[in-house]
């Protein structure tokens, strides 16, 4: 059983005014409570600020106890961010997050579904545009989530498919089959789950931002509608934007004031809850030896991209992201193990041996940050390609404080 | 250049200062032999084999990931990934310029079984 924490001490320090308002996904059946990380951002009230115009800032009735930063300086502060990046995103466009010569690897909608897992293996990507050659124009794209709600289905009560019905089930198919799966949980989800979304290389960044962000999707592809023939560009996702945005501001720290504020004292990402919070629910994660089936359950129902693997005193040890699932392809583990019979120890294995087996340097994978840096560090770390999420740590002990990823970041700073 | 018929025509020859004919034993060229006309001419340019197509993104999360640039000689050709015969799965990839930048485009399909035509 996998153990989430919803007791013991966390050890918080003090710089943490924010209460943190959680919201329980409503149709979850399991027993252990789960979180939205798109709900998760902390709200903290301003009481006067008569020199703030900005009607983006979230006021509610919460007390405000945080003792350091002058509670206007920090919302002008914020205002004044907010407005630079917003105007540098409107005037640049989706061109710019094009490297000067870029690979972009896509799928036909009819291949089979096992074989669009091996392909995405071995290309090394976790996200792959779909193609569907009957009407002329990408459909879809194929992303880990889907692989690990096929595994799921096929681990839960083995599928109505017959053995060599599943070599051949193509990609078309399950997008079909997925369609009345989603609605059964995913209240939430885009309006029109069957739409691609897409924008075009002349939309502004900020657009491209917003649909990422409201449609809740990593990527999205870039495509040129050149005459009738639609030509893939790019994968766009909120790493290539905050790497346009870093490097604009690089040389220019103080144009974005909020930069230099320790992280902990802004509403942003997911904090461990305050011992003795009444309405505190538990922060996801779980233990090395934990299934590899609840690690899936706990991506898909509690919509989080990554969950932490901690040991006893609740210290750092790994992560386990929704890509790690197609280091399952490798040697076709998928098609041996029984989700709940490998370990999430065993799974994060694999993943290391699949970037090894194909020259990959897989860096690290785990990418930290404290609660005192400062907000420009934490972007920088964010824009390192690969890197959605950072885990908040204590120094020394590497207890688990918080996530911060790339969605809070842009939540907070585009609203 | 000394080219002496030029100078034979145009420039007058100055007593004394005529440019000397090559030796006769310095004509030692054998007739080309008829193997390298007899060779079919290469059925693709040579230059076309330079495809970017089969580099993959460095996994070190380098921020400058990107592939080398095309030569611009194989731009808008299609290329078919070279595997094994009995195959499902075929991979066709081009390389073109927007505007300034390169985009390396591989899509894989399904191959379809003997007897009907390959979408």
């Amino acid at each position: 059983m996998p153990m989430i924490n919803g007791s013991g001490l966390y050890g918080l320090k003090s710089c943490f005014p924010y209460p943190a308002k959680l919201v329980a996904d409503s149709g979850i059946q399991s027993s252990s409570v789960h979180f939205r990380e798109s709900d998760m951002i902390p709200r903290f009230s301003v009481s006067e600020t008569p020199g703030v115009t900005g009607d983006s800032m979230d006021i509610d009735g919460d007390p405000f106890h945080h003792s350091d930063a002058n509670p206007k300086i920090l919302e002008a502060d914020v205002e004044l961010s907010r407005h630079r990046i917003s105007v540098f995103l409107s005037t640049h466009t989706a061109y710019e997050l094009l490297p000067e010569s870029g690979k972009v690897v896509a799928l036909d909608v009819s291949l089979p579904v096992k074989q669009a897992f091996h392909i995405l293996y071995e290309q090394g990507i976790s996200v792959a545009p779909l193609w569907d050659h009957n009407v002329g124009r990408f459909v879809g794209i194929l992303s880990p989530l889907d692989f690990i709600l096929i595994l799921r289905e096929l681990g839960n009560h083995g599928s109505d498919l017959t053995e060599e019905e599943l070599e051949t089930h193509a990609i078309s198919a399950w997008k079909e089959g997925k369609l009345q799966l989603t609605r059964k949980f995913d209240t939430n989800g885009p309006l029109n789950p069957r739409r691609l979304i897409d924008a075009g290389p002349h939309d502004s960044l900020k657009d491209v931002a917003l649909k990422l962000l409201q449609n809740k999707v990593a990527t999205i592809p870039i495509i040129s509608q050149d005459g009738s023939i639609p030509q893939l560009l790019h994968l766009a996702s909120l790493t290539g934007v905050l790497k346009c945005i870093c490097r604009h501001f690089k040389h220019s720290p103080a144009s974005l004031p909020i930069l230099q504020q320790p992280i902990c004292s802004i509403p942003l990402g997911t904090w461990v809850p305050k011992i003795g919070e009444s309405n505190g629910r538990p922060f996801a994660m779980l233990r090395a030896n934990a299934s590899l089936s609840d690690a899936l359950s706990l991506l898909v129902q509690a919509e989080v991209s990554a969950v932490p693997i901690v040991d006893e005193n609740d210290s750092l040890l790994d992560i386990y992201c929704r890509s790690d699932i197609t280091a399952l392809a490798k040697d076709r583990a998928y098609a041996q193990i029984h989700l709940n019979e490998l370990s999430i120890h065993q799974a994060l294995q694999l993943t290391q041996e699949a970037s090894a087996s194909y020259g990959f340097f897989n860096g690290q994978r785990c990418h930290m940050c404290l609660g005192s840096d400062p907000l420009h560090k934490v972007m920088d770390r964010l824009a390192i390609p690969g890197v959605r999420r950072l885990v908040i740590v204590e120094a020394g002990s590497k207890r688990v404080e918080g996530i911060i990823s790339l969605t809070d970041l842009f939540r907070f700073l585009i609203g | 250049m000394n080219n002496s018929h030029c100078q034979d025509q145009e420039t007058p020859v100055v007593a004394g200062f005529e440019v000397p004919t090559s030796p006769d034993a310095s004509y030692n060229n054998i007739y080309t032999a008829t193997e390298d006309d007899g060779r079919d001419p290469p059925i693709v340019p040579q230059h076309l084999q330079h495809t970017v197509l089969s580099y993959s993104y460095p996994k070190n999360g380098d921020p400058a990931a990107r592939l080398p640039d095309p030569q611009h000689v194989v731009l808008n050709h299609l290329y078919i990934e070279n595997r094994e015969a009995p195959r499902s799965v075929v991979a066709l990839g081009f390389s073109h310029r927007f505007r300034s930048k390169y985009v390396n485009v591989v899509l894989y399909k399904p191959v379809q079984r003997r007897g009907s035509s390959i979408s």
